[in-house]
Formats: C-alpha cells, sequence, structure tokens
C-alpha cells in the first residue's frame, strides 16, 4: 500500500478517569491528530464498551479509515477487543496497534505532565509502527479430534466424560494401576456425606461404558511436541515386567487432571514421627472408613477415646514464622478444603464411636460452601470442643506424664478464652494438612507449563481465561492449578472440557499469523537461520527454479514456526522477518520515540 | 448488535445476563449452538459490572466484565432480551417453551442511538440505584456508561410527562405510550443464572442499617471507590466529609439462622479485604478496621492477599458486633464483643461504617418453570459433588450464585461447567447430524 | 540531540506483564522509559542496539524472560549476542553499561524499577540524563 493512501483513526480512552486523571487525553489526541495520514484523533470514555467499539467500526466505515490506534490499558486486556472491532468495521484485524497508557503511563507516572507527553510519543510511535502492518490471516492447520486426559481422578473422569458425551474420542491416562485418584480413600465426602467410593465407581463405570474413550492405567507422559490441534504426546506404560511399552498419542488438546498431594508434615512438626499417634487427615479418614462402628476407635492396637484436630498444617504459612521447606518455599495459601473435612471427621468420629471427645485447634473456621456451614453447626452440636490458636503461637505436642488421661498432651493459648493456657490430654492428634500440587513431570517440562508462586498450574488469567493455560490448547481440571474440593473439581473439569470442545469440534484450529517469512527477493539461501532455527521442520533451505536457475531459498514451515525470531537477527540480508512484528517497524517506533520533543525529566 | 429478529426458536434459554449467564451463553454459542439471554434489567453485566476492582488481582471489574458483555453483544450466536422477564417456562414433550414479557422501555431500541441528548433535556431528577442512591440520573437515561445496549430507558414513574425528550430525539426513537409485550421463545435446554441479591441492610435491627446514613452497604462502597463512581472520590454520604475511620462489619448478614441465612456468604470476607485494601490507597491516612469472627480467604492468592492488606496496616478485629449507633457528628459507634485474646467489650467510633451484607437467591422461580429449591432458597442441585449444574428437571441446568454463595472466579468456572452440561445433555437428546456438534475431521489414533 | 531516552525492550510472556504488574502495583517511576513488546528480543540484530544509540537512545534495557523463556534456546542466543554488542559498544566509545539483559517475569515489579533507577543512574553519571 502506498504512503499517500494510508488513512489512520487513532482514539485514546479516559478509561473512567483511570487514564484521563493524569493524562491529558485530549492533547495526546490532538497532537496525535496533526501527524500525516491521521484522519480521525478522537478520545472515549470507555474504548472497551460498546460505544467505543462502536466508534472504531463505524468510524472506518464512515472515513475510510484503514489503520487502527488504540491507547487504552494494557493489551492483554483489551487487544483482541479492538481488533474484532476492527473486523466488524470491514478492516482486517491486523491493521491494528495498540497502545499501554494505562499499566505503563497513566498508573506509574505521578507528574500528569510527563505522562501526557510519554502518551503522546507512545502514540505517535503506535502511528509510525502501524502505517507498516500488513493483513494477516491466522493460520488454519487441521486438528486432531482426539482430546488426551492426563490424570485419572475425579477432575480427569469429569472431564473425559463431558468430552465423549459430546461426541469427542478421549485417551485417559492415569499413572497408577486404577482409576479413582485420591477422592476413593476419602470415605464420606461433604456436603452431602455420599461415599468416595461410590461416587468413583459410579463415574468408572460410564467412562467404562462410553466407547469414546480409551483408558490407559500404569501409564505415564515422557515428552510430548507439537501444538494445539496437533500434540504428540509419548507416553510409557508399566506392564508389570521389567519392560515398559511407549506409544505415541496424537491428540487436538490436552486436558491436565493431575491433582495434588497432602503436605507430609516434617519430623517433629506437631510431634509427627516421633508420636505413632500423630497422622495426617488423609491417614485417619482412611483409618475412620474401614474402622467398624461402636465401642471405640482403635489404632495402633490402642483404644482411643480424646482425639485432637490441629488446622492449617502446612498451609498458610508466614515468612519469619514457619521453617520453610527444603527448597525454601512456603505454603502461603489456604487449602481450602480441610477445615470443612476436619469438622466432618470429628463428627463423625463422635457419632460412630459415641463417648469419644474432639478438640479442635484452629485458626480461622472457613466453611464456606453450600452445605458447609451446617457441618459446623453440626459439630458443634456433637460436642467438638474448639480451642483457638494464633499463627505465632502454635499448640504444643508434647509426652503425656504417667496418670495423664492420654499418651500426649496439646497445650495451646486459647484466644477463644481470653487468651488462657490449656492443656488437653490425647490419645489421637489428627493434622489437617494442606494441599501440594502432584508432580507434572515430563508433560509440563517439554510444553513448558508455566506455574504460580505456589507451585501449581498457572491459569492465563483467572476471571477471563480461567481453566486456559499459556500454552495454547492445554486446559486445567481440578486440582493441579490449586486446592479445591471435589465439587470445585469437577466444575473446572467441566469448565475445561467446553474450552476443549470449542477448540476441537470443527476439524481444524486457528493459530495466530505471527511466524516467519522469507522475502524471496532478498533471500539468497545462505541458511544463517537455518542454524538458529530450534524447532524440527519449521525452516529449511530449498532448491527452486527461478528464471531457469536453480536458486537456494529458505522457507518457513507456519504451523511448526513459533515466531521466536532467531533466525530474523542474523539473515544478512534482511530477507526474513516475523509477520506482525518486523524489524522495520522496531525501528520506526524507535525513530519516532527519538524524534518526539520530549519534556520530561530523567529523574 | 447482533438480532435475528424474527428467530424465537434457539438450543438454549440463559435466564440472567450477569457474568454467569454470560460466560454460559458465550460457551455454548462458542460450539455453535444458538442462546436467548433473557435479562430483567436495562444492560446485561449484572452486579460484576457495578463493582469497582475485583480481588484477588484487583483488576478493574469493567474491564473484565465489558469484553465478556460486547463479546455477547456481538456473538452471532446469541441474542439478548433486556428488560426482559420469563412468565413461565413449560415442558413441551422434549423441549421447552418460555413466555417472555419485553417490559415497556418507552424507547425504541432499533432507533435509539444513545446520544443522549433526551437525557440531557429531561428536567426530572431520579436518584440512581445503579449509584447506591448517592446521585441521580434523569428520568430519561442510558443506565450507566457501558451499558449494553446502549441505548436509553425512560422511568414511567418519575416522567413528569413534559415531552421534551420527544422533541429533541433526533432518530424519533421516544415512544410514550410503548406497552408491556409477550413473546413466545422455543428452547430445547434451560440455564437457570439469576444471580443473587444482597441481604437487606435492615436485617438485624441492632445495626439501624437503614437508619443511620453513614452506615452503607458494600455495593455502595464498591461506587465510592469506582473510578467513575458518584463524586469521583471516597465521602461519606451524610455530610460529603472525607472519612478517617472505616470500618467494616463482617457476616452482617449470614452465619445466622435467626436472619434465615444461616450460611456462609463466601465472598464478604474478601471483598471486604479487597474495599479496605482500597480505601487505604485513596485514603493513606484513614484508619481501616474489619471486625470478623473468622477471615475466610480460601480461593487461590486469597490468604496472600489478607496477609498483605494486614502488612499495609489494616486492622482485623477478632470479635462480634453487637450494636450499632449514630453518635455525634455524624459519627458511628460499634460496640464490639472481642473473641481474641482480649475477650471484653469495647465501643468504637468511626466515621462511615460498611455493612459486609450476604447473598441470598434474587429470583425464586418454583411458580413459574420446572425446577427444585432447597431450603437456603438457593436452586437445587441433587448431586453437587460430580454434577454441580444440574438441577431435580432433566433440561434444566444451573450457572452461577444462582446455585449458592459464590465469588466471580468459581461463579465462571462452574458457567462454564454448565455450558459443558448443556451441550453434552444436547448431544444426547439428538444423536445423529446434529450439525453444530458434528466432529468433522481429524486423527482417531488412541 | 536528547540522549536520556531508556527503551526497554519487553518480552511478550514475562517482562511486559511485569512492567505491567508495577502499574497495577501503582507503583512510580521516571517517565523516560519507553517499553516495546517483543515476542522475544532475539530478534533484534546487533546493528538495531548500535542504530538506536545512534539515533539518540541513552540507554537500553533488554528484559527477557531469562531462563524461563517460552522459546527453545532463545535467551542463550539472545545472552550471547549482546555480549557482542557491548564489545562492539566499546569500540563505538560507548558506554557498554548503557545496555543492560536482564530477567523480569510477570510478577517482578521491585526488579523492574531497579532497572529503571540503575539505568537512570548510568545516565546520569554520563552526564545525559536531563
Amino acid at each position: 500500500m502506498s504512503r499517500d493512501e494510508v488513512k489512520i483513526g487513532v482514539y485514546i480512552c479516559h478509561c473512567g478517569g483511570n487514564i484521563s486523571d493524569r493524562v491529558d487525553v485530549a492533547m495526546v489526541a490532538e497532537e496525535a491528530g496533526k501527524l500525516p495520514d491521521v484522519v480521525i484523533s478522537r478520545t472515549c470514555m470507555f474504548m472497551c464498551a460498546d460505544p467505543g467499539q462502536e466508534l472504531i467500526a463505524g468510524d472506518i466505515e464512515r472515513h475510510g479509515l484503514n489503520r487502527i490506534v488504540v491507547a487504552s490499558c494494557s493489551p492483554s486486556l483489551h487487544e483482541t477487543t479492538f481488533r474484532s472491532a476492527v473486523v466488524r468495521g470491514g478492516l482486517n484485524p491486523f491493521l491494528y496497534e495498540h497502545v499501554n497508557v494505562r499499566e505503563q503511563v497513566s498508573w506509574v507516572h505521578a507528574s500528569g505532565r510527563d505522562a501526557t507527553a510519554k502518551a503522546t510519543t507512545l502514540v505517535r510511535a503506535a502511528i509510525a509502527r502501524v502505517r507498516h502492518h500488513e493483513p494477516l490471516s491466522p493460520i488454519k492447520v487441521g486438528a486432531s479430534s482426539r482430546a488426551l486426559v492426563v490424570g485419572g481422578g475425579v477432575a480427569g473422569l469429569r472431564a473425559a466424560l463431558d468430552l465423549a458425551g459430546f461426541g469427542l474420542p478421549v485417551s485417559l491416562i492415569e499413572k497408577s494401576p486404577k482409576l479413582g485418584g485420591r477422592v476413593e480413600g476419602l470415605g464420606t465426602v461433604f456436603p452431602a456425606g455420599e461415599s468416595g467410593a461410590e461416587l468413583i465407581r459410579t463415574l468408572v463405570e460410564q467412562v467404562s461404558a462410553a466407547d469414546e474413550i480409551t483408558v490407559l492405567t500404569r501409564t505415564h507422559v515422557t515428552g510430548a511436541t507439537g501444538y494445539v490441534g496437533n500434540f504428540s504426546v509419548t507416553v510409557s506404560r508399566d506392564t508389570g515386567n521389567s519392560s515398559a511399552i511407549e506409544t505415541e498419542i496424537k491428540a487436538g488438546a490436552v486436558v491436565v487432571a493431575t491433582g495434588s498431594t497432602p503436605y507430609r508434615p516434617v519430623e517433629g512438626e506437631f510431634g509427627f514421627v516421633r508420636f505413632p499417634e500423630v497422622v495426617t487427615l488423609p491417614d485417619f479418614l482412611r483409618i475412620l472408613d474401614q474402622a467398624r462402628s461402636g465401642g471405640a476407635l482403635t489404632v495402633n492396637g490402642r483404644s482411643i477415646r480424646r482425639v485432637a484436630f490441629i488446622h492449617c498444617v502446612g498451609s498458610r504459612q508466614i515468612e519469619g514464622i514457619h521453617e520453610p521447606k527444603p527448597d525454601c518455599s512456603l505454603n502461603l495459601n489456604c487449602s481450602r478444603v480441610c477445615c470443612t473435612a476436619t469438622l466432618k471427621a470429628g463428627s463423625d468420629l463422635i457419632e460412630r464411636f459415641p463417648g469419644t471427645y474432639v478438640y479442635d485447634f484452629y485458626r480461622d473456621i472457613r466453611t464456606y460452601g453450600r452445605g458447609h456451614e451446617e457441618i459446623y453447626e453440626r459439630a458443634s452440636a456433637d460436642g467438638v470442643v474448639f480451642l483457638r490458636y494464633e499463627v505465632g503461637a502454635p499448640p504444643q505436642v508434647t509426652e503425656a506424664a504417667p496418670g495423664d488421661a492420654g499418651s500426649m498432651l496439646v497445650t495451646v493459648r486459647d484466644s477463644l478464652t481470653a487468651g488462657m493456657e490449656i492443656e488437653v490430654a490425647v490419645d489421637l492428634v489428627v493434622l489437617a494438612v494442606g494441599m501440594e500440587p502432584a508432580e507434572v513431570g515430563a508433560l509440563a517440562q517439554t510444553l513448558k507449563f508455566p506455574s504460580g508462586a505456589d507451585g501449581f498450574l498457572q491459569e492465563v488469567h483467572p476471571k477471563l481465561r480461567p481453566v486456559e493455560l499459556a500454552v495454547a490448547g492445554v486446559v486445567l481440571a481440578g486440582t493441579c492449578q490449586s486446592p479445591r474440593d471435589i465439587e470445585e473439581s469437577c466444575a473446572s473439569a467441566s469448565a475445561a472440557a467446553v474450552k476443549v470442545a470449542g477448540l476441537l469440534t470443527r476439524g481444524y484450529v486457528e493459530l495466530e499469523p505471527f511466524v516467519a517469512r522469507v522475502s524471496a527477493e532478498r533471500c539468497e539461501g545462505a541458511g544463517a537461520c537455518v542454524s538458529q532455527c530450534e524447532y524440527e521442520g519449521a525452516l529449511k533451505v530449498v532448491e527452486a527454479e527461478v528464471d531457469g536457475q536453480t536458486v537456494r531459498k529458505a522457507v518457513v514451515n507456519g504451523a511448526l514456526c513459533t515466531g521466536c525470531g532467531a533466525c530474523v537477527a542474523v539473515c544478512p540480508t534482511r530477507a526474513i522477518d516475523i509477520s506482525g512484528w518486523t524489524l522495520d517497524e522496531f525501528e520506526a517506533m524507535v525513530d519516532a520515540i527519538c524524534a518526539d520533543p520530549m519534556e520530561v525529566a530523567g529523574d | 448488535m447482533n438480532v435475528r429478529a424474527a428467530t424465537r426458536v434457539f438450543d438454549t434459554l440463559v435466564i440472567g445476563g450477569g457474568i454467569a449467564g454470560l460466560q454460559t451463553a458465550l460457551d455454548l454459542a462458542d460450539l455453535g449452538l444458538s442462546v436467548a439471554i433473557v435479562e430483567k434489567d436495562a444492560s446485561i453485566g449484572g452486579k460484576m459490572i457495578g463493582l469497582s476492582k475485583v480481588f484477588p488481582t484487583l483488576d478493574c471489574a469493567s474491564c473484565i466484565t465489558t469484553p465478556k458483555m460486547a463479546a455477547a453483544a456481538h456473538h452471532e450466536n446469541i441474542r439478548i432480551f433486556t428488560l426482559a422477564e420469563v412468565s413461565s417456562v413449560v415442558r413441551r414433550g422434549e423441549d421447552f417453551t418460555a413466555r417472555v414479557t419485553l417490559k415497556p422501555r418507552f424507547v425504541d431500541e432499533d432507533r435509539c442511538i444513545g446520544c443522549r441528548l433526551c437525557e440531557y433535556a429531561c428536567d426530572a431528577d431520579v436518584a440512581d440505584d445503579f449509584e447506591g442512591g448517592l446521585s441521580s440520573h434523569r428520568a430519561i437515561y442510558v443506565p450507566f456508561t457501558n451499558a449494553i445496549p446502549q441505548i436509553a430507558v425512560l422511568d414511567p414513574e418519575e416522567c413528569n410527562l413534559c415531552g421534551k425528550c420527544v422533541k429533541v430525539c433526533p432518530t424519533d426513537a421516544v415512544v410514550l405510550d410503548q406497552k408491556p409485550r409477550e413473546i413466545e421463545i422455543e428452547v430445547r435446554s434451560v440455564v437457570v443464572a439469576t444471580g443473587f441479591e444482597t441481604t437487606p441492610m435492615g436485617a438485624r435491627s441492632e445495626y439501624h442499617g437503614n437508619e443511620i446514613a453513614n452506615v452503607i452497604s458494600p455495593l455502595t462502597m464498591e461506587r465510592l471507590l469506582a473510578p467513575h463512581g458518584p463524586y469521583g472520590r471516597v465521602l461519606r454520604p451524610a455530610d460529603g466529609k472525607v472519612p478517617d475511620s472505616v470500618a467494616f462489619v463482617q457476616c452482617a448478614g449470614s452465619r445466622d439462622r435467626s436472619l434465615g441465612v444461616p450460611y456462609c456468604s463466601r465472598v464478604c470476607c474478601m471483598y471486604a479485604i479487597k474495599q479496605a485494601m482500597l480505601l487505604s490507597g485513596s485514603l493513606p491516612f484513614a484508619d481501616i478496621t474489619i471486625y470478623t469472627m473468622d477471615i475466610r480467604a480460601f480461593g487461590k492468592g486469597y490468604e496472600t492477599f489478607y496477609h498483605n492488606a494486614s502488612a499495609m496496616g489494616i486492622e482485623f478485629v477478632k470479635g462480634k458486633v453487637a450494636r450499632i449507633d449514630e453518635v455525634d457528628d455524624r459519627n458511628v459507634e460499634v460496640r464490639v464483643e472481642h473473641i481474641d485474646e482480649r475477650g471484653q467489650v469495647e465501643e468504637r467510633r468511626h466515621d462511615l461504617v460498611v455493612l459486609s451484607l450476604g447473598m441470598l437467591p434474587a429470583a425464586d422461580l418454583r411458580d413459574r418453570m420446572p425446577i427444585g429449591v432447597s431450603a437456603d432458597g438457593f436452586v437445587t442441585v441433587p448431586k453437587p459433588t460430580i454434577e454441580p449444574c444440574r438441577t431435580t428437571e432433566e433440561g434444566v441446568f444451573v450457572s452461577g450464585t444462582a446455585a449458592g454463595p459464590k465469588d466471580i472466579v468459581d461463579a465462571i468456572a462452574e458457567a462454564g461447567a454448565a455450558a459443558m452440561a448443556v451441550s453434552v445433555y444436547l448431544k444426547k437428546k439428538e444423536p445423529e447430524g446434529c450439525a453444530a456438534c458434528a466432529v468433522t475431521a481429524g486423527s482417531d489414533t488412541p | 540531540m536528547k540522549t536520556d531516552r531508556i527503551l526497554i525492550l519487553a518480552s511478550a510472556a514475562c517482562a511486559y506483564p511485569g512492567a505491567d504488574a508495577v502499574g497495577q502495583a501503582h507503583l512510580s517511576y521516571p517517565a523516560n522509559t519507553f517499553v516495546l513488546r517483543v515476542p522475544s528480543p532475539v530478534v533484534f540484530p546487533e546493528s538495531f542496539y548500535y542504530d538506536s544509540f545512534e539515533k539518540g537512545i541513552g540507554g537500553i534495557i533488554v528484559m527477557s524472560c531469562g531462563v524461563e523463556c517460552p522459546y527453545e534456546g532463545a535467551y542463550e542466543k539472545l545472552a550471547a549476542r549482546l555480549d557482542r554488542v557491548a564489545l562492539g559498544l566499546r569500540e563505538r566509545e560507548i558506554n557498554p553499561r548503557r545496555l543492560k539483559l536482564t530477567s523480569i517475569c510477570t510478577v517482578c515489579t521491585k526488579s523492574f524499577l531497579k532497572e529503571v533507577t540503575d539505568m537512570n543512574k548510568v545516565l546520569a553519571a554520563e552526564g545525559v540524563a536531563a
């Protein structure tokens, strides 16, 4: 497109004061409007809202605009929003440039003058860049309709059933010998007291009956390659003999349902290991599930009359108070399910073994869910005795003296009784341990999954894209993302499944067009680019006939190219560029940044 | 906005255009299914669009909601009816017929261009509910800045029939004699996403929530904190004073059988902490106190959020608030029974007090459609553990806070789950040749 | 020619969201900073750096994802290239401290601020900052 055909529309958002309280948006628009080829330059209270979007679409039609620049919040929030608006106006979505004047201007620069000057410069740079933009189209690649679900716990089962119910073929792999995960061992589960084993049986029966689902147990991922629509995941199946069988699964999308593991207390933490009758909550639930009701509960051959439950073991840790793990990490977060599970266990214990005394040592009771507060009320009605400790003064578990009512003493400064020092003799201590992410292993390493500071897999955004991983085509189900109960795990599994269904139902997926492209005129076939490329098959030099002569030219496979740009930097003839991110564009922006008269101080 | 004018047949009816209903509709529409959203208010967006910023990321709520609102409004598979109320849903064989009342807007939706000339011409002031009654709008008005659809609505109670709006309207869109209309929608499935209302301000008479001007609801505080809110900054409503001391009273409408709300409302701890943090940003010298029994910061990143609030100097007082009274200079006195190590009763004075209200179901649809409702007033979910969106009625599903209090993160996840459940249900009902769900290509190796 | 401007080449996956996080926390830093979002800074040839200084850029901070880089081998190549550019800058009698390679993650708000402060100190010492 020749220069005189360029017609640019520029829009500056107030963000309801978020931007305009610092940046003189009218002045930015006015300055932009003075630049050549800028046909329209406006401000708007909320560009992201419908009127703002319609303004763009309408102006394109009314004024024949062919380039659009919007200065608003971060592109992570609204770049796609405005690209859609550009499309509604009849333009290619990539003839658009986004300027971040909120997160990187109005929110970080105290002086209105500086902020306005910087915003003006950034808008000029964007205008300089947008001239170079060319229409781009998404790369359409055929997609396998198969979904791979990794992990056969309750979330994996739920996701597999949903996808099969939608008509998609599913491979469900589970590293242990049988499906079911941790729910099976929980005994009865809140809120309604159903049997965990029964819930799993229901789901596993449906999975077995579904023709669409192929189940592979004793199987783990050893590596994965590919991209959305075309993942190739190698799995190794333990045959029970010494040999393992390696298989390759081709899948269009991957549901990660690798779950969590209970925190294992360190030796001596609340008497753990030192006293054999200090157990974790999951261990206790198994004991309770297997015990016959009536009389007294028996553990290690001893009859249990008095039980202490201690909350927040390995959760809600605080720097400087709790001992970090060998890798220096602390679990700062709440594990969400332990309060309700603990109270339910206490009630179950009293109701099944009448006469048992239960003491509950807590920081805050978090029975937040539907039907959970009733479990709290039930525990109180059953006679559970509550003692509250402050984070800096956790209960101490020590050996009881001969003649005491139990084998251990739990001592606490109880804030419910105005900080009274209270000592309770008990036969059993149950530690309500938190959840830690389970090892995801080779799948996470080879496909480069991002994790948060807490070690759990990190979604793109908790509200905008809550079940998607930054790796396109990979979604999260259940507790691999964060602690949650069965209901929440199943909800997230189904939410993950619906995203996969949306991806795979058409038989193809569309990929972003930001991949390398080669100028046939400039390329001399030297191959410097190929030597830099890390992606097998993405870039190669081929021989071609041009005007009767055999010449060497680089060619790109757009489905395999990741658009990293390593090739771009080394081309001796500047023949290769990343579509949408060309060197010409970056240079034009630097020119604009340097050229603009800037009135801001350094520091 | 996408409107397929004559079409009244859809795969799914979504009742409620809040964040949960929108997410469910978007996920269904992305699968190629057609969706009708019926929203009782003049704009979609629900409660979320009125919030300032949202925990734990402190994103601006509008920035998260508006893209979803716009995506739904522009989606070719979604049709939105605003100012519309479902009057009945009746099963007809495998399908349902919904009767929907379209309330008069007194403005022609197709003609109005949202220019607001009518609003500028109107003389009648009305307290603005969207702004917690702290500011006013005209009798004819566009509901709020980022409303969708961006068209005017007239409040017939407040209109003085002067006719100025009719005269100034450049598109002759004002129709003062508009009547309610009944339409019928044929659908194959229904999603209830009717959301929540807050518990009443007057629920605990000893808190005098309806009588003391400087005792406000959390939604009012959201508007005070919103960058485009009624005052543009935080002032107390009674006298416009900048508050030096603000307190939050937790569980002001929840966890109390005597109020009929025995359950935990699940969001109040976090929104109070969030509001406290935002306040300490806009009023750096104010004392901020949260009176609470337990702090329930259970979600991903929430505990760190709570911890940061403590580190910022927000005071958490473990105690039960026994009563709240107005004292001199329109200040507010809070009588608290400490349940921490102090173990005593104390009276403390604040400039402004927020009652952290809980959640009630916004709608009881039992007399209008086949659906089960539990003792807590929320839609019954017979098997919440492994089928969290299925109701007692086949073909009827639930999304978001209609099935019990939850925060935005959880409501959005559950909304996706509802869409999955609906699509699997529809697939089962139509096993062969459903074009919308056909899997067209792809390898099938295990 | 003004030379007080700092060009920040920020990786789209880590450093750019990191810069956004600084904004979300409403922290403050000088306004002579211009962030360019880029898939990976490995895209820039050596000449881009020399040209930018030539055009009047005072300092360049390359904020990559470091070893967390989503692109295979890109960080190593970038680091090697910037080592060569540092030598090239010396030859051109430009203080190599005016170019800095650092890793910034999506929540590295403090590191982001420190890099900006440090570069402004370098520029002040050069006598180029306003």
